[in-house]
């Protein structure tokens, strides 16, 4: 067996054989709430590529790119205003502590409480989510500068705006970025959170609507979808990090030999 | 010789200080905030009357009732997940065929939201514990199992070959190779699997409603006790900092031996 | 061209306090190329972080071309021991040598070529897309020598720069940067503890007392300008001269402590 067909089936033994199993395992099953899996993926089909993709999907990732996009801009500010001054970093870390130890989905009925059920209040639930892990790592990426790299900015006299972008910034990046991979994870269940706890439209809304109204294959196959988007996300993150962060895993595996 | 890290605080005594002022200023903002009418006192309540909410809250046997809850689930699917997640880890990582045939199936089960299996859970299980624990316990297996993964692929080749060329047996190495190696790892993903497993105990108690802090808080907003609501806020974030102040001693203990305790690896 | 007066530093910390240099007085005439050595733990890095600004000195004073120094003065480059820490592992190695020059604002017609001809001097010319990382040890102190070469330094101070690479790469580098400094007239203060290495290289050999430190000897090389591994520390005059540093040097470690 060559090397690539080798690397190939170990890649897709183990789930081509879940799969299986679980085909066959539904396959005659009658019960209500375990259908089988030839029916989710019928359903599937029907329930998401219609009009739903345009009027739920698509309006749920867009607020929750707003409201990313917007965390990593106010986390990354002001983790590096913070990571920069150790007055203001001491001042602020009890607060912070305790702001980021609240578990997000909490925020969600405060929320509803302060702007309703609308766009808004989705989007800022997951600005307030996703700001916390980007903010507190960044923090910690701008606190860990290399020590011998900022002598020799100050021995070359490299300061002020330049300072920080070449130095500053892109020694944080390793860190920024752990930090906004785990903001993507809370701010994908919060996207659904804000949707399923209350709301008149969105994925999570969908969703939970066809529980309700017990639409068990179409519940399973919105399940699906939901799975199947986290992953997706995760590849496009991964192969925007791999290229801002080339560097960093090439100076790793050289480190490990 | 060189300066080390920037950005050095100074005595310890003078960071306490300004991380009390930190606090007090947080909290004199969020009473006179309402007050002045800056914010409507409608959604934001002053501190003041949170606390006053909260003192109340204590004197009530229904909300102990629910912190325990909390707290049970937490403690019960974290263990869960950390037990199986090492297992495993140790397991699969330990040989490299089993890492390379399980490796597309874990990247592509681990993104997957746990939040999507709400309504799963709510249809097979109905409102109790159990659907809490199935998300909790999911959520945080993940973490625990990448880090543990982590941590056996850092062992140091040459020192395995130390170990081989003694002629250490498998549980020999597992003991004094492995599982020092991985140890570090394991921590770091107890920590972050313990902060998972908090966020998604409180989100089934508010969405499902499983017993808890999170469905009395659900409870409080329905029925506009916002007072109330915020008090229970407080207290969920007073968990939260908690059980990052255990996780964290305990990683502090279990790695008193540690040279370094390691960065967490961007997973 | 550099001028230490008086130079003291006394760490405070920790409930010690430890006076790690004494008073420093001497001079490094314009051009000249002066070697430091000193018994470990002397101070010799922590006299060349005062002259290059880094550290403020508790007393005394440090002028550089007759202007005192109170931060990183300008016209001078430095060039620490942990290369594989003061070049930015994110930059391609020609991007790390311009970047003091894009810092100062040079615009690229001029940056270019001074880049280009700084790896060609230290033959490094083939190297310049790669990531630093990615180079030998030897190799990645060259790129740090290069970044400095290109900055167009009237002064240039090396931290036992060879320190940490292997015997017959240090040979290599020792003459680099001895036909460097030949080829630019720039004033090279070299700190090293290689008492071989300081004789070899310098004009003149600065021995340094143990802690507090103070100059204790100074002593002219008078060996011909060109300089070759084979014949140079073949020759009895090397021999003679290496001998009377090693003695100052021993006599200044038996009369610490």
């Amino acid at each position: 067996m060559t090397a690539a067909l080798r690397r190939a089936t170990l890649v897709v033994a183990l789930p081509a054989a879940l799969l299986t199993a679980w085909w066959f395992a539904s396959a005659g099953s009658t019960d209500f709430y375990r259908p089988p899996l030839s029916r989710i993926l019928a359903a599937f089909g029907e329930t998401w590529f219609g009009p739903r993709l345009v009027d739920d999907v698509l309006p749920s990732l867009a607020r929750l790119g707003l409201g990313y996009a917007m965390a990593l801009v106010i986390g990354v500010t002001l983790g590096v205003a913070t990571g920069l001054s150790p007055r203001l970093r001491a001042t602020l870390e009890p607060v912070l502590e305790f702001l980021r130890a609240v578990p997000p989905p909490v925020l969600v009925p405060i929320l509803i409480l302060v702007a309703g059920i609308g766009n808004t209040m989705k989007v800022l639930v997951i600005v307030s989510g996703c700001v916390w892990p980007v903010l507190l790592n960044t923090v910690e990426g701008v606190r860990n500068v290399d020590g011998v790299l900022a002598d020799t900015c100050r021995s070359y006299r490299i300061r002020g705006q330049a300072r920080l972008r070449h130095l500053v910034l892109r020694s944080a990046s390793p860190q920024i970025v752990t930090g906004a991979r785990q903001a993507l994870s809370i701010g994908i269940i919060l996207m659904v959170i804000s949707e399923m706890f209350a709301a008149s439209s969105g994925l999570g809304f969908t969703i939970v609507q066809f529980q309700r109204g017990f639409a068990i294959p179409e519940m399973w196959s919105g399940v699906l979808l939901l799975g199947l988007l986290g992953v997706a996300l995760s590849v496009v993150f991964r192969v925007v990090e791999h290229r801002v962060l080339g560097w960093y895993h090439g100076i790793r595996a050289v480190q490990r030999q | 010789m060189t300066a080390g890290k920037t950005g050095r605080t100074g005595k310890p005594a003078g960071r306490v200080r300004l991380g009390l002022a930190g606090l007090l200023g947080f909290a004199a903002l969020l009473e006179l905030a309402p007050r002045a009418g800056v914010v409507p006192e409608r959604y934001a309540p002053p501190t003041s009357r949170i606390v006053a909410a909260l003192v109340e809250q204590a004197g009530e046997q229904r909300f102990w009732t629910a912190l325990a809850d909390t707290a049970r689930t937490w403690a019960t699917g974290l263990a869960i997940a950390v037990v199986a997640g090492v297992a495993l880890g140790v397991l699969i990582g330990a040989t490299p065929l089993l890492r390379a045939a399980t490796a597309s199936t874990i990247e592509f089960l681990r993104p997957i939201p746990s939040v999507a299996l709400i309504p799963l859970v709510v249809v097979l299980y109905g409102a109790t514990r159990s659907s809490t624990l199935v998300l909790v316990v999911y959520a945080a297996f993940w973490q625990v199992l990448v880090q543990v993964l982590h941590g056996v692929a850092d062992i140091d080749p040459v020192a395995r070959e130390t170990a081989l060329s003694y002629r250490l047996g498998r549980w020999a190495r597992v003991r004094w190779l492995v599982w020092p190696t991985a140890l570090p790892y394991a921590m770091t993903g107890v920590r972050l699997a313990a902060s998972v497993a908090l966020i998604l105990t409180i989100t089934g108690e508010l969405v499902i409603g499983s017993p808890g802090l999170g469905r009395e808080i659900a409870v409080a907003q329905t029925s506009g006790a916002v007072p109330q609501m915020y008090a229970l806020v407080l207290v969920t974030g007073l968990v939260g900092v908690a059980a990052n102040l255990v996780t964290r001693g305990a990683e502090r203990r279990v790695l008193a031996w540690h040279p370094s305790v390691r960065a967490e690896v961007p997973v | 061209m550099l001028s230490v007066r008086g130079l003291r530093k006394v760490y405070d910390g920790h409930g010690r306090r430890v006076e790690a240099v004494g008073d420093l007085t001497f001079e490094v005439a314009d051009g000249a190329f002066v070697c430091v050595v000193g018994p470990s733990g002397c101070g010799k890095t922590t006299l060349l972080r005062c002259i290059a600004g880094l550290l403020p000195p508790t007393s005394g004073s440090v002028q550089v071309c007759g202007t005192p120094v109170t931060g990183p003065p300008d016209g001078l480059a430095v060039v620490f021991q942990e290369y594989g820490r003061s070049l930015f592992p994110w930059l391609r190695v020609q991007e790390n040598v311009e970047l003091p020059l894009r810092a100062a604002r040079m615009p690229r017609a001029r940056r270019r070529p001074l880049v280009a001809e700084a790896l060609a001097a230290v033959g490094l010319s083939d190297a310049a897309s790669a990531y630093p990382w990615q180079l030998s040890g030897g190799m990645q102190q060259r790129v740090a020598i290069a970044r400095a070469i290109a900055y167009q330094p009237r002064v240039l101070l090396m931290d036992e720069p060879f320190a940490a690479v292997d015997a017959q790469t240090r040979a290599d580098l020792e003459d680099l940067i001895r036909s460097v400094w030949q080829r630019l007239g720039v004033t090279l203060l070299f700190v090293t503890h290689d008492i071989d290495e300081a004789v070899y290289l310098g004009q003149r050999v600065i021995m340094l007392s143990a802690a507090p430190t103070r100059v204790a000897e100074e002593l002219a090389v008078d060996l011909p300008d060109a300089r070759d591994q084979l014949t140079t520390r073949g020759d009895p005059r090397f021999t003679e001269l290496r001998g009377q540093v090693y003695a100052q040097i021993q006599k200044a470690k038996g009369a610490a402590g």
